[in-house]
């Protein structure tokens, strides 16, 4: 607990520029991760989450504009040289994707691709290199690993290949793993394995683990600290028992309750949110959430005029939400 | 393999379906021309007596149908025709026989051939290369300088007939600046510099003409390639914008541009009878064209089934090609 | 019985593998000898994984694609035969949402003209007033009848979907992943349409799906399919509280809950879903479980009651008994 963070991340801002102008995808971010702990960015679509793990990785396209902090060990990786960026990249930070199958490249086998990621950072022989990637290969459990490494991607199923991009993620002990949506486009049998290779994972190597994720089953039960982003912003943030116990935010709170269960008896109706996640630039002065919160009208005037900022929840150490609602929004 | 086995087992059992097809269509074709060979080989001046004779020597004088199986017999087994000392032989493979040129086509096929192959496999070579790294540097520079210059030098490669830049470049190169020969051939056997410094205008003019298609192709190839996930992924790794270009992104954008490459050469290699024209050299191409001038049936038929030959082993080996390029594609 | 507004029965579904002609003719079994039946007033959750062959399902009971084997009735009468034009009244009581809203509206119609197509299969013109009637029951309203499908989000997009599947006032909705393509926040609204208007129009589902938590919000029967077969089924409240087969007490243990530090006894099944190509002998889930045993290999088990239930069944040799 007393663990420095690896990863912090300060003020982050993330602006495209378009044809249609200047175009804000992610507004003042901040969270940190340490050695072994796990961070959920729980949010919708266009909420950001993405954008902000491709911007600490330095991989978003060239028409978007960076400004803030990331520190790897304290290390500013914002305006970092291309080469620079390329020998931390893979090697101190690395990415697990979403959709496994296409982020593998079909032309490749797998333990050439995993062999790949091992000799960018290491001047090891082509063969040392493969022995790596099948010892990698073996470690997230695929049978006959040496054999199965001389496969194309195409010739795994769904959930084996994303074993494969987390072999290739980890072949050199990353401190930390950004995993967005690792376990979206599985079935849920295959989720629990994944997910439990993951959390194995990071208890036999310390690794520091970014999930980002809309799943708040998933997060629930992997995460330590959770960030909820919404339009760009960050909504709430708090230990993962603030966020499903103490949710402080209105948004929070409505995601919470929309979510259907499946070891509960099904409610007469689920709680909904109304309208949908604005587009990401829409919304420029007040609170992002206000034209579908249901205390914004309680609160008045604040709600649209004035931004609110991240605020200590009092008493309940870091716990942490944006809202003009002083109080719990169950006890408004 | 048995399975790539069956594939071409298949394929060729098609091909030869087709070449019989095609034989036969373009027998039926030319006989329905209304003049006579047999009226040029008579002489002057041509009696009923000689005409018939001559029909009768060139076996003009049977049905279409029994002449076209006459062809065919020759093809396997050889044909004679006449009888004793002015008897003509050709041997088999016989696709028929050229009474102006007094020789069996399949020989003038053989003779011609390494012109239009040094013509086509030179150009060839060239027009990859200046396509292929032409494509990919218009595609990294997507809307500036850079792009617009090489599509646009591939707009006037596309816009340009072949014969009108060949009779240019004689004339600059050849006439005004006296650098290159401008005209013949001369066999790779007897002096490789001689057939290399004869062949390069050809290769030049044929290589600018050919090369936009190239340029076009790979330029939208690799615009797509490169916006694909597994690119990202590359770049996740760690790897440099070359490695990334080259190694998953044009590997990627490969597969549509052998094939391309396949049929072109394919094509070529039947004949590029402009070409040849133009710079006096005797390929298959002007074998076909002064063939059609003189109404020497004999040499159209067996030099437009061997160009069709040609084009359907390309396809052929194009289809094999893609196999053994793209993992995914199977030949069952 | 005149309730029963779908039934299958014995329905398979093979897809032919080409392949050389000296190799055995390979088939994707992908259904393999089920029986369905819906009745007035249910919604039945269809839950499994990929390659269950839940969709191949679905398509084969709205006449979609034709069984290999089987027969399928539609209220009461049997249409496994029944082609073309005569396929009208049949689709009449039977509709399709599909899970990808984007895709299964045309972008360059109008939603009015969406909407009145499913009217002019049937040789009815439709009045605007019926339109802006369809769009009110799902939560539009008449003034987005001249827009087109780009300019709504997905949750906007999948009523309309549902609008058009009304048109022709089915008696049955079969839902093929209606919401897995949404937010959570929009998921729960589509949800609680979907139940609004079976209260309003009395309307049936089948509800496919993979997420577990979706099927028990809204089904009252629910059956589990595991390689082309249904391993389990009955109502939803006893399936979910105390289920039989072993692959459905796995896969509720696997579905993640919203409850940090929730006690879970999970049971994380060992490799993949079999090849539907090459399924397992006797019992399709035998591979991966951990009740498996000799007899598992020599039969496929049949969907027998489960102890001390009439609706609830389970195919498996060796069941989970009610704890309770």
């Amino acid at each position: 607990m007393a663990d420095r963070p690896v990863l912090e991340v300060h003020d982050l801002h993330v602006t495209f520029r378009t044809e249609n102008g200047l175009v804000p995808a992610v507004d003042g971010i901040d969270f940190a991760v340490a050695p072994g702990r796990t961070l959920a960015i729980v949010g919708e679509s266009g909420s950001g989450k993405s954008v902000s793990s491709a911007a600490v990785m330095g991989l978003l396209p060239a028409n978007a504009d960076v400004k803030g902090e990331v520190l790897l060990d304290g290390r500013e990786l914002v305006g970092l040289p291309a080469d620079e960026l390329r020998a931390i990249r893979g090697n101190d930070i690395a990415l697990v994707f979403q959709d496994a199958l296409s982020a593998l490249n079909p032309y490749y086998t797998v333990g050439w691709q995993v062999a790949e990621a091992y000799r960018l950072h290491h001047s090891v022989s082509k063969k040392e290199a493969r022995r790596r990637a099948v010892e990698l290969l073996d470690l997230v459990g695929i049978p006959g690993a040496a054999r199965r490494a001389g496969n194309y991607p195409h010739e795994f199923s769904g959930g084996m290949r994303q074993r494969v991009v987390i072999a290739m993620a980890l072949v050199n002990n990353p401190k930390v793993l950004i995993a967005d949506e690792p376990t979206t486009a599985l079935d849920v049998t295959v989720q629990a394995q994944i997910m439990r290779l993951l959390a194995d994972v990071q208890a036999e190597f310390g690794t520091a683990l970014v999930l980002i994720s809309h799943d708040l089953g998933v997060v629930a039960e992997t995460a330590d600290d959770v960030l909820v982003m919404y339009a760009g912003r960050a909504a709430e943030r708090g230990t993962v028992r603030d966020l499903f116990h103490r949710a402080a935010h209105p948004y929070s709170l409505g995601l919470l309750g929309a979510v259907p269960r499946v070891d509960v008896p099904p409610r007469p109706r689920l709680a909904t949110i109304p309208g949908t996640p604005p587009s990401p630039g829409s919304i420029t002065t007040g609170c992002p959430f206000q034209p579908r919160c249901a205390y914004a009208e309680r609160v008045g005037e604040r709600c649209v005029t004035e931004r609110p900022e991240l605020t200590p929840r009092p008493g309940e150490g870091d716990h942490e939400a944006a809202c003009h609602l002083g109080r719990r929004p169950a006890d408004a | 393999m048995p399975d790539l086995a069956w594939f071409v087992v298949r394929r060729l059992a098609a091909a030869i379906l087709v070449m019989l097809a095609l034989s036969l269509a373009v027998y039926l074709i030319f006989y329905a021309l209304p003049a006579d060979p047999a009226h040029l080989a008579c002489g002057k001046p041509c009696t009923p007596d000689r005409l018939e004779q001559a029909r009768h020597f060139m076996q003009l004088d049977q049905s279409t149908l029994q002449q076209y199986l006459n062809f065919l017999k020759g093809v396997f087994a050889g044909r004679t025709f006449g009888e004793g000392t002015a008897a003509v032989h050709c041997n088999a493979p016989c696709f028929g026989y050229s009474f102006p040129l007094a020789r069996p086509v399949t020989t003038l096929i053989i003779e011609r051939l390494p012109v239009t192959a040094s013509i086509a496999l030179g150009a060839a070579v060239l027009w990859l290369l200046i396509g292929v790294s032409l494509g990919v540097v218009a595609a990294l520079n997507r809307g500036r300088l850079l792009d617009r210059l090489a599509v646009g030098f591939a707009l006037v490669g596309v816009a340009s007939p072949s014969f009108l830049v060949g009779l240019l470049a004689i004339l600059v190169f050849g006439f005004w600046l006296n650098m290159v020969p401008v005209n013949g051939y001369v066999p790779f056997t007897e002096s490789p510099v001689d057939w290399a410094w004869h062949l390069i205008t050809p290769w030049l003019v044929l290589a600018l003409i050919q090369a936009a298609a190239y340029i076009r192709l790979t330029r939208a190839q690799m615009l797509e390639e490169l916006s694909l996930d597994h690119i990202t992924t590359a770049r996740a790794k760690g790897a440099g914008e070359s490695r990334v270009v080259l190694r998953h992104g044009l590997r990627g954008a490969l597969v549509p541009i052998v094939t391309l490459f396949g049929l072109d050469l394919g094509g070529l290699l039947g004949g590029a009878i402009l070409t040849e024209k133009v710079f006096s050299m005797q390929g298959l191409g002007e074998l076909l064209l002064s063939a059609v001038g003189q109404l020497d049936v004999a040499v159209v038929v067996g030099t437009t089934l061997f160009s069709a030959f040609l084009i359907i082993l390309a396809n052929l080996l194009v289809d094999i090609v893609h196999g053994a390029l793209d993992p995914r594609v199977s030949h069952g | 019985m005149p309730d029963e507004l779908l039934r299958l029965d014995g329905v398979r579904k093979y897809f032919g593998v080409r392949g050389a002609p000296w190799r055995e003719g390979k088939a994707v079994r992908a259904v393999d000898g089920v029986d369905f039946v819906v009745r007035k007033g249910e919604t039945v959750g269809l839950v499994g994984e990929s390659g269950s062959g839940k969709s191949t399902l679905a398509r084969v009971a709205t006449r979609l694609l034709d069984p290999t084997a089987g027969t399928v009735a539609i209220g009461g009468a049997d249409v496994t035969k029944v082609r073309g034009r005569k396929l009208r009244p049949v689709r009449r009581k039977i509709q399709l949402v599909f899970q990808d809203p984007q895709a299964s509206l045309n972008p360059r119609q109008s939603v009015g003209t969406i909407l009145t197509t499913p009217f002019r299969a049937q040789g009815v013109r439709p009045t605007r007033a019926q339109l802006v009637d369809l769009l009110r029951q799902v939560g539009l309203s008449g003034e987005h009848l001249e827009r087109y499908p780009h300019e709504f989000s997905g949750g906007q997009r999948q009523r309309i979907g549902i609008a058009r599947a009304l048109s022709v006032q089915p008696e049955l909705l079969i839902c093929d992943e209606p919401v897995s393509a949404l937010d959570v926040s929009v998921q729960a609204q589509v949800l609680n349409l979907l139940a609004d208007l079976r209260d309003e129009l009395g309307l049936s589902y089948v509800l496919v799906a993979h997420d577990l938590a979706v099927v028990r919000q809204v089904a009252s029967r629910v059956a589990v399919m595991y390689l082309g077969t249904i391993v389990e089924e009955g109502p939803a409240a006893e399936v979910y509280s105390a289920p039989a087969h072993p692959y459905t007490k796995a896969l509720l243990s696997a579905v993640p809950v919203p409850e940090p530090g929730a006690e879970r006894d999970r049971i994380v099944l060992s490799g993949d879903v079999p090849t539907p190509i090459d399924p397992p002998s006797g019992c399709p889930f035998r591979t991966r479980c951990y009740k498996a045993e000799d007899v598992c290999a020599t039969k496929r088990p049949v969907l027998e009651p489960v102890e001390g239930s009439t609706e609830h069944r389970a195919a498996c040799y060796f069941p989970e008994t009610p704890t309770l």
